[in-house]
């Protein structure tokens, strides 16, 4: 019997942000502690196998997205029953959209979602884009929650399910109430895409911690070498401090430029009138400028022999 | 649009029919000055190479000065933009209306937003017989509007900057909304192996361009990680490929709702791209040898001949020209320094990684791999396409392979989890290249994959500081796409 089995839901489909990997994520990090794994992807009107103890659905387009909820929604009472037999479930992104109740159009219809988590998603305008960083609570672990999201729904939670993570950096949810992702039993859903579960290896243990209680009986799995996940997970939680930096930068470029602007308009005018007296004499009448377009030729030589055609 | 036309246009134009008021054209000549003396400052203060600063202040001081000047060249401007291609068939095209003594204004590679097109405008000696810029997505819509081209070429749409971009879908709407902008009479030239792209303007009667193996392979049927969902642009059923090049290109037939390729009018014919600086490429019973490898890059010349060929070029003309095409900029592009050849490719989004890693894998003469991944604003902040990105195509070579760049340490990930190691992982670029010294000899073959801003960086270590290309600072500022 394998330890681990993952149903990969619609992987042909649900793709967009490397969301292959966090299934890879998820079995290496089995294998590497002994643990069986066997993997299976569940595309359009195929069975969720009947042994499956973690169910991944990743994220895609607006467009494959509407292809996908056609189907899941039928998949309603397996999923049900696999959640009854202790399987975990964990949604990304649109995945995480499409375990809720629902998905509102902008023109008030309702889509239904699974219905697993007691969540709901409004369409909007604007899209939410960007680094993110929250204290994550999950199962009685707590850990650090770093990731990138882009999403243009806002999600707001229901009385039965529980925050992932409290956001200290970036929107989340909602861009609102600073809160990120959803937990509800075994079911837990992120807006932290692409792979998530390879940066945030925390997330990864609780998860399978969780599934392969019944083979471990619950206890703690054995640690592993992640110098590399603590390294990526350091940079981006950087990146995410860092983020604030690039308006400092914004204020130096503008003056930069109003600098240059008002010194080039200067050294211009006189062209300009030179220019007015005699046109004949070609765009670039006055030896001030004609010096500026020399030094333009001296300075840019080696790249625009390389880059101008 | 023939060259001869060209001609006509000229000659009315020396006329001065179609000639500007003296007092506008006073004007114009001031903006332009302008616009050199930012550029000379924005360099000599070390701002970048004085490519985007003068547009900025041009696009700020006088948004009209784009419409009059590209107007004096309006019937023989060529916009290319998509996701892929942009700046290798702009140079392609240029290469060929050159070899047939055209002079051609082009902007810098990555110059590439509204400011970069009125830079070069500015720029302009004013002896110019053809313009053809690479136009970022984003900015296409009011570059088309502004300088009403006579051809527009649609490379390709693929996942790419998804934070900026949000999904190919929205980058294919951009295109079809600029190919609606065009003046009557102008021309779409389109990738016709793009279903995506193909879909979005077919009803606009747009030119195709397509490739095809000389000898058709086996027809793959498995999905590919850097492929956008294989679904029927039209009603979202999954596509049947008759034939595929790489990614989502090739020829496909939905079987729910029928939707189908169209038949390219150039068809350009692969005979052999099996090293990473030759490709040999036939059309209309040509055959040459370009100086560069890869089947995007015959998609690009495909291109850069469908152009010609509607500007009254032949396509064996063409072709001959490219045969001479040298491949720059980051783009295929070799670098000697410390007595190694480093070739240079951008790897910019999925689909140019793995072809990028194909290539490289294909070319025995690679004795190591360099990947630098960085995440401003010009690469994509989001890296998670790394993950899409075939790299680990790289560890089969047995070859080592060195991770660099702001995010060094998510590639070092993501060959963890491929189930390989990377020989040093250091976001120091001299610190990496020291390390890729120490296990490499004299004379030998190093590929280095690298996002936009981390290649710039690589080009500046090895090239000295100013020859590198567009500035960082202004580039970073690329225009938003989502609301």
């Amino acid at each position: 019997m394998t330890d681990l089995v993952i149903a990969h839901l619609y992987p042909g489909l649900l793709r967009t942000y490397g969301d292959h990997d966090n299934v890879a994520v998820l079995s290496r990090r089995a294998e590497w502690r002994g643990f069986s794994v066997r993997v299976e992807g569940v595309g359009p009107g195929e069975a969720i196998p009947a042994d499956a103890n973690v169910i991944v659905l990743g994220g895609g387009t607006d467009g494959v997205q509407r292809v996908v909820g056609r189907d899941v929604v039928s998949r309603g009472g397996a999923v049900r029953e696999a959640i009854a037999r202790g399987a975990v479930v964990v949604g990304i992104c649109g995945g995480y959209q499409l375990l809720g109740r629902s998905y509102i159009l902008p023109d008030g219809r309702e889509i239904p979602g699974l219905g697993i988590l007691d969540v709901e998603t409004r369409a909007s305008d604007g899209r939410i884009v960007g680094r993110v960083r929250g204290d994550a609570r999950l199962w009685g672990r707590s850990f650090d929650l770093v990731g990138f999201e882009n999403h243009a729904g806002r999600t707001t939670l229901g009385s039965d399910a529980a925050p992932l993570a409290s956001v200290t950096r970036g929107h989340g949810n909602n861009g609102h109430d600073r809160i990120e992702g959803a937990v509800q039993g075994s079911v837990v859903g992120t807006y932290l895409h692409g792979p998530v579960l390879a940066i945030n290896p925390a997330l990864t243990d609780a998860v399978l911690t969780r599934a392969l209680a019944p083979v471990t009986g619950g206890e703690e799995l054995a640690p592993l070498d992640d110098v590399l996940e603590h390294r990526a997970h350091e940079g981006l939680a950087r990146r995410v401090r860092d983020d604030r930096r690039p308006i400092r930068r914004r204020r130096i470029v503008v003056a930069t430029v109003a600098a240059a602007l008002l010194l080039g308009a200067i050294g211009s005018v006189e062209v300009f009138e030179k220019h007015e007296r005699n046109e004949t004499a070609g765009r670039f009448g006055s030896g001030l400028v004609r010096e500026v377009g020399q030094a333009e030729h001296s300075t840019e030589g080696q790249s625009a022999s390389g880059v101008i055609v | 649009m023939t060259l001869e036309s060209i001609e006509t246009v000229e000659a009315r134009d020396s006329r001065g029919a179609a000639q500007p008021s003296s007092a506008l054209h006073a004007w114009d000549s001031f903006i332009a000055a302008v616009g050199g003396g930012v550029a000379s400052l924005s360099r000599s203060v070390g701002a970048g190479g004085g490519t985007s600063a003068p547009g900025l202040v041009i696009e700020r001081l006088d948004p009209g000065f784009v419409r009059r000047r590209a107007q004096s060249l309006a019937r023989t401007t060529t916009v290319v933009s998509g996701t892929n291609g942009k700046t290798t068939t702009a140079a392609m095209l240029a290469t060929i209306l050159d070899a047939r003594g055209t002079r051609v204004l082009t902007n810098a590679s990555g110059a590439n937003l509204f400011r970069g097109v009125a830079a070069a405008l500015a720029s302009a000696a004013g002896d110019e017989q053809a313009a053809v810029f690479e136009v970022d997505e984003a900015a296409l819509p009011r570059v088309v509007r502004a300088s009403e081209p006579a051809v527009l070429v649609l490379t390709n749409v693929f996942r790419d900057q998804l934070d900026r971009f949000a999904e190919p879908e929205i980058v294919a709407r951009l295109l079809r909304e600029s190919a609606e902008a065009l003046p009557p009479g102008s021309i779409i030239v389109a990738n016709a192996d793009d279903p995506l792209l193909w879909h979005a303007v077919e009803d606009l009667h747009p030119i195709g361009f397509g490739i095809q193996a000389a000898t058709p392979t086996r027809t793959p049927t498995t999905t590919r990680r850097e492929a956008d969902p294989e679904i029927c642009p039209r009603c979202g059923a999954a596509l049947r490929y008759l034939q595929r090049t790489f990614a989502h290109l090739g020829v496909i037939r939905c079987p729910a709702c029928g939707w189908a390729s169209a038949r390219p009018a150039f068809r350009v014919t692969v005979e052999d791209d099996g090293r990473l600086d030759r490709l040999r490429l036939s059309i209309d019973g040509v055959s040459r040898e370009l100086m560069l490898g890869g089947q995007h890059n015959a998609y690009n010349a495909a291109a850069a001949i469908a152009v010609a060929s509607s500007l009254g070029i032949a396509p064996s003309a063409s072709i001959d020209a490219l045969g001479s095409f040298v491949p720059r900029f980051g783009r295929s592009e070799r670098l000697s320094f410390d007595e190694r050849s480093f070739w240079v490719f951008l790897a910019k989004n999925p689909v140019s990684c793995v072809t990028a890693t194909r290539q490289v894998a294909s070319d025995p003469r690679i004795r190591a791999a360099v990947v630098l991944i960085n995440d401003r604003a010009a690469d994509g902040r989001d890296v998670s396409w790394i993950w899409d990105a075939g790299l680990e195509e790289l560890l089969g070579l047995d070859i080592p392979v060195f991770a660099g760049g702001e995010r060094a340490h998510d590639i070092a990930l993501r060959f963890r989890y491929a189930g390989g190691t990377v020989d040093a992982v250091d976001p120091d670029l001299d610190a990496l290249l020291t390390r890729v010294g120490a296990v490499t000899r004299p004379g030998d073959n190093v590929a280095v994959l690298a996002t936009y801003t981390a290649m710039l960086a690589f080009r500046r270590a090895v090239l000295g500081s100013r020859s590198a290309g567009v500035s960082d600072t202004v580039r970073d500022r690329t225009e938003p796409v989502l609301r």
